[in-house]
């Protein structure tokens, strides 16, 4: 057992209390603003202690935004997005760090390069890609000739079937945020630092790629699938302005933009109280991901695994 | 690998389709409307309020109102779905989107739909400044919805603490008014600015004091007009805002507060604020409060003020059932009675004369006094080429550069002139691009 | 610990071949490289293609069609509904380039990605070096300091612009308080502070979540050896712990560099709007405000592609300086 300092002990305390204060700041404020009235939110100065109304308020918001079946949605894109993103990013910081073939750099980098221009800045673009996901792939056929190709030979026609809209679909909701490289780029670092002799041992024996993947890699990187999971649950849960523009159906709509469908605007009743009180039951689920997750990295890894 | 990948997007797909398939099948029977609206909050509540309405009153169609964020989300949701064929029927858009609409080739002006489909609406009954700033070349090209005015909201308590009746009609004499107010203490601050003072105090002055704002009446007449408001009485608009910033008279509202919470908190004793503010107001200040027309210049030749808000866009592409659908809603939007609970609801301007002569032959405004000063603003004098509205191209653009301009003034880096011709140059570099790309429109 | 140190001098060996630096990034690129490759890996091409598909085929049809389209309208100007289109040649960043708008935007844009990315490193790293070393109440601190992070950013950007409102917030009231004349409407500097702290306490969870995680997995005989050698805790964290965590280290330096570079317009929108007078209008939101709020198409692609250059440029240069730094197989 390492030996224990008081004195480093207690400043360590004292970071993380006044951290913790500092972090949780805003949210004592929101909390309090959720409490008070309409009339009483607006005051200045501002009241310090919450007042009596956080249940009414909360109640109404619920009601007001319908939110029971935004919930759903957010619960399923999120979800979506979390296993899409975990599942492909593993596998493919797996191939660039544990496979020796030609492109190998050029894979990592066009991987990589992703990270450069966020989803909200070439939205438009983004969404014609979903809204028509086969066009280019349509247009790429037409070009080779291989549409007319097959309609003369087979009488499938190759355009039809290549009619792809995720308009309104889980998919269109999904995929283009799991479209960065943040996760393969973690994993890759993490990969890099497992000790040689686990695959070395792994060969031996007998075992081949997929098998040392499963029964030795993903169990070591539970840690940083438990970070990386409460990060990526935090990113689908919030996205505003991806599911904004992009379902038509209220149907399909989410939690965050129930939400901010309750921010007051210009000429609106400035009702932040109800707002306010609302952002406690959207961060409900991504506040409960994070208490459960984070009792996953709790111990050093890699020595329990050996 | 890739193939069982395709096919897990289109597993997805289906499985959405199914869905899809069944939230929608309830309402199959109808003709679907699709309407993409930027209001949220109380005002989203009226707009489905409003909806629901129109559906019970037939049987035909279901209108579907969708929020699609603020006026500038909404548009640019509106951009993206079009280049793809998935645009609304219906799209409402800011006043500052009028030219970006118009030219679109997006649009099917809204006396052609309406005709087509056998409606006889009256357009001359829209009152002056509303219908002279849709109607292009004589014909309305959107249906007017939400139509506001800036007003000057006050406190008559403390007006009356610091020994006045009424604000004064002019900037000078609200000037002294003020910094009375100030030197009483009477309240915290004088006046609040609000966010988009650019349209209350900058634009709407310039028409109210008949000042000439652009060259080729305010853009009226062609898209080679030129920003000429570096040249007139704006310049000492500014600087009289500067000066009152400066001594603590006016209060910057910024981020994170809405502006009107300023006044209805009784922190500041007046406001240039939108009437649409009225619910809020009459739901949130304590005390005694009243409103009057914008000041104006000491000796100016007084004109109308100019809308802001929203209008209805009918957009092309869809069938003729859907467009005969969307003409219906129109003209239930239209209607007197419609026009009229929609303004008492909202405070919005009711934008046709029958349904203000409807208010007015109820009471309403004796009553409510302070609803009818946006109309009474919009009608002072006969409009003019600088008061009848602004007509500019990516008016959103140089809007911003006016923004970012004045608040150079507020942090001391420019003086108001510098800041104007700055703001004038920078803007009509922003028209002469949009001149450029739609030559001949 | 499992430091075997043929392997090691063998690592090295890849990275620090001799070459030109030109001839080594292009080598890179094609793939005879092996940087960034595990000394005991896998020969089946195939399979490593199979595996990186998904990946792929994703980036290929969400992110590099739609930036190749967006990308492409850098040269024209366009109605955004696409009606027309002209073409203008280099007009577009000619236009960037001479608008003194512009460059004061990319020195803010350089001053802001580098304070925030630097600050947000140390502050999470100070905490998570407390939450590494008490005993009692980790959980809980860990849930604290984490759980903020959960909060919507349309609503924390309000609130930060709430709290620190020179008229009605109550933490712009202490300042005042204190004597501060705080108002970031009128005051430059502090809207680019509210800004920066906004932003940075939007981040330090992120990488507070991943430092302790890599803290954590310092295996505890390690340590154990450490303090038998006599090293005090302090001495143990920045010769023990700190080169082990290296790699998650450099992984932050990277992602904090890109959300500064590009994720922090939704913030800066709720907190300044950019403002007072462009003090805050970095080039991100430049390009977000510009492309998606003014529809101007063709500037606001110009200034992606500037924008990506920059990026690109600056991750490279990581790489090469602070990469070759980080040893994976301590």
């Amino acid at each position: 057992m390492v030996e224990r300092h008081t004195g480093l002990s207690i400043f360590c305390h004292v970071v993380l209390l006044i951290g913790a204060a500092v972090v949780c700041m805003p949210l004592y404020f929101a909390f309090v603003a959720g409490s008070l009235t309409v009339g009483e939110v607006q005051q200045v100065p501002f009241p310090l202690v919450p007042g009596g109304h956080f249940v009414e308020n909360t109640v109404l918001a619920w009601n007001e935004g319908q939110f029971s079946r935004l919930y759903v949605n957010s619960l399923i894109v999120t979800v979506g997005i979390v296993v899409g993103k975990l599942a492909v990013s593993l596998i493919a910081g797996f191939a660039v760090t544990y496979f020796r073939f030609p492109f190998r750099m050029t894979a990592f980098w066009l991987i990589f390069v992703s990270l450069m221009l966020p989803v909200e800045v070439r939205i438009i673009p983004t969404y014609e890609a979903v809204a028509d996901a086969g066009g280019p792939l349509r247009s790429l056929f037409d070009a080779i000739g291989l549409t007319g190709f097959v309609a003369d030979t087979t009488g499938y026609q190759l355009d039809a079937a290549l009619q792809w809209n995720m308009i309104n679909s889980y998919g269109g909701l999904i995929l283009p945020l799991i479209a960065s490289a943040s996760a393969t780029f973690l994993f890759r670092q993490f990969f890099l630092t497992v000790p040689d002799e686990l695959c070395e041992a792994a060969k031996l024996d007998g075992a081949g790629p997929l098998k040392f993947f499963w029964d030795v890699l993903l169990p070591l990187s539970r840690a940083n699938i438990a970070a990386l999971s409460i990060i990526l649950f935090l990113y689908g849960w919030n996205q505003y302005l991806w599911p904004l523009l992009f379902t038509t159906e209220k149907a399909m709509s989410t939690a965050m933009i129930g939400l901010k469908d309750l921010i007051p605007v210009a000429d609106a009743q400035p009702a932040w109280n109800i707002a306010m009180a609302a952002s406690f039951f959207v961060m409900a689920p991504p506040a409960l991901v994070i208490l459960l997750m984070q009792r996953w990295f709790t111990k050093g890894l890699v020595d329990s695994s050996k | 690998m890739a193939s069982t990948y395709v096919k897990s997007i289109t597993g997805l797909l289906a499985a959405s389709a199914l869905l899809m398939g069944a939230t929608g099948a309830t309402a199959a029977d109808r003709v679907k409307i699709e309407w993409w609206y930027a209001i949220s909050g109380k005002l989203g509540d009226t707009v489905q309020q409003l909806i629901s309405d129109f559906n019970k009153s037939q049987d035909k169609y279901e209108v579907v109102g969708t929020f699609k964020g603020n006026y500038e989300e909404t548009l640019a949701a509106m951009v993206a779905a079009y280049r793809v064929s998935q645009q609304p029927a219906i799209l409402q858009s800011a006043e500052r989107g009028f030219m970006t609409m118009l030219n679109s080739g997006a649009i099917i002006p809204v006396d052609q739909l309406m005709a087509k489909q056998g409606y006889k609406t009256d357009w001359n009954d829209f009152i002056k400044p509303v219908a002279g700033f849709y109607i292009v070349n004589g014909k309305p090209a959107a249906l007017p919805f939400n139509s506001s005015t800036p007003i000057l909201w006050y406190n008559a308590d403390a007006f009356k603490a610091a020994g006045f009746d009424a604000p004064s009609d002019t900037w000078q004499g609200l000037e002294k008014q003020l910094y009375a107010l100030k030197e009483k203490k009477v309240t915290d601050c004088s006046m609040a600015l609000p966010g988009d003072f650019q349209w209350s105090l900058i634009e709407n002055y310039s028409a109210i004091n008949n000042y000439p704002f652009a060259t080729k009446a305010n853009g009226y007449a062609g898209l080679d007009t030129e920003f000429v408001y570096n040249k007139t009485g704006v310049v000492g608009q500014v600087a009289r805002l500067k000066k009152w910033v400066d001594d603590g008279v006016l209060k910057i509202a910024g981020q994170g507060v809405a502006p009107i919470s300023l006044f209805t908190s009784g922190t500041c004793a007046t406001i240039i604020n939108s009437t649409a503010s009225h619910s809020g107001v009459e739901a949130d200040a304590k005390f005694k409060w009243s409103a009057a027309v914008m000041p104006h210049e000491a000796g100016a030749d007084v004109r109308n003020g100019t809308i802001g808000g929203a209008s209805l866009w009918a957009v092309k592409g869809k069938s003729e059932e859907v467009q005969a659908g969307v003409a219906a809603f129109f003209n239930f939007v239209a209607q007197p009675d419609t026009q009229e609970w929609w303004s008492k609801a909202t405070g919005y301007v009711p934008v046709t004369n029958a349904a203000y002569q409807k208010m007015k032959a109820e009471g309403y405004f004796k009553d409510h006094p302070t609803r009818e000063i946006a109309i009474e603003q919009l009608s002072r004098g006969e409009p003019t080429d600088n008061s009848r509205g602004f007509r500019f191209g990516n008016h959103n653009q140089s809007t911003a550069i006016l923004i970012e301009e004045i608040q150079a003034v507020w942090t001391g880096k420019k003086t108001p002139q510098e800041a104007l011709d700055s703001s004038v140059k920078r803007g009509n570099e922003i028209l002469r691009q949009y001149e450029k790309l739609h030559a001949g429109k | 610990m499992p430091a075997n140190n043929a392997i090691m001098t063998k690592n090295e060996g890849a990275v620090k071949r001799p070459g030109l630096p030109l001839r080594r990034s292009l080598s890179s690129l094609v793939g005879t490289s092996e940087a960034g490759l595990k000394a005991s890996h896998f020969r089946r091409p195939w399979l490593a293609a199979g595996l990186l598909a998904p990946q792929l085929l994703i980036l290929l049809f969400f992110f590099f069609i739609p930036t190749w389209k967006a990308l492409s309208l850098a040269f024209v100007q366009v109605d955004p509904f696409g009606g027309t289109m002209i073409f203008v040649g280099l007009e577009n960043f000619t236009t960037l380039f001479s608008s003194p708008e512009y460059r004061d935007s990319a020195i803010l844009t350089l001053w802001f990605t580098v304070v925030q990315c630097i600050a947000t490193l140390v502050i999470a790293g100070l905490l998570a070096f407390a939450t590494d070393n008490v005993m009692r109440g980790r959980a809980i601190y860990k849930g604290v300091i984490l759980l903020p992070y959960a909060i919507a950013p349309a609503i924390s950007g309000v609130l930060w612009a709430f709290l620190f409102n020179p008229t009605v917030g109550p933490l712009a009231q202490m300042l005042h308080e204190l004597g501060l004349a705080w108002d970031p409407n009128r005051r430059p500097f502090d809207a680019l502070l509210l800004v920066s702290v906004a932003a940075i306490w939007k981040h330090v969870c992120y990488d507070y979540i991943f430092l302790v995680a890599a803290f954590l997995a310092v295996p505890a005989s390690v340590m154990e050896a450490a303090a038998i050698d006599g090293a005090r805790p302090v001495r143990r964290f920045l010769t023990v712990t700190l080169p082990m965590a290296a790699p998650t280290i450099f992984f932050l330096i990277v992602m904090n560099f890109v959300y500064g570079l590009f994720e922090t317009f939704g913030i800066i929108d709720t907190v300044t709007r950019g403002g007072p007078a462009g003090s805050t209008n970095t080039l991100v939101y430049k390009v977000y405000q510009d492309g998606f709020r003014q529809l101007d198409l063709g500037s606001s692609a110009a200034q992606s592609v500037i924008l990506m250059a920059i990026a690109v440029l600056f991750t490279f240069l990581q790489f090469r300086a602070v990469e070759r730094k980080v040893n994976y197989q301590v």
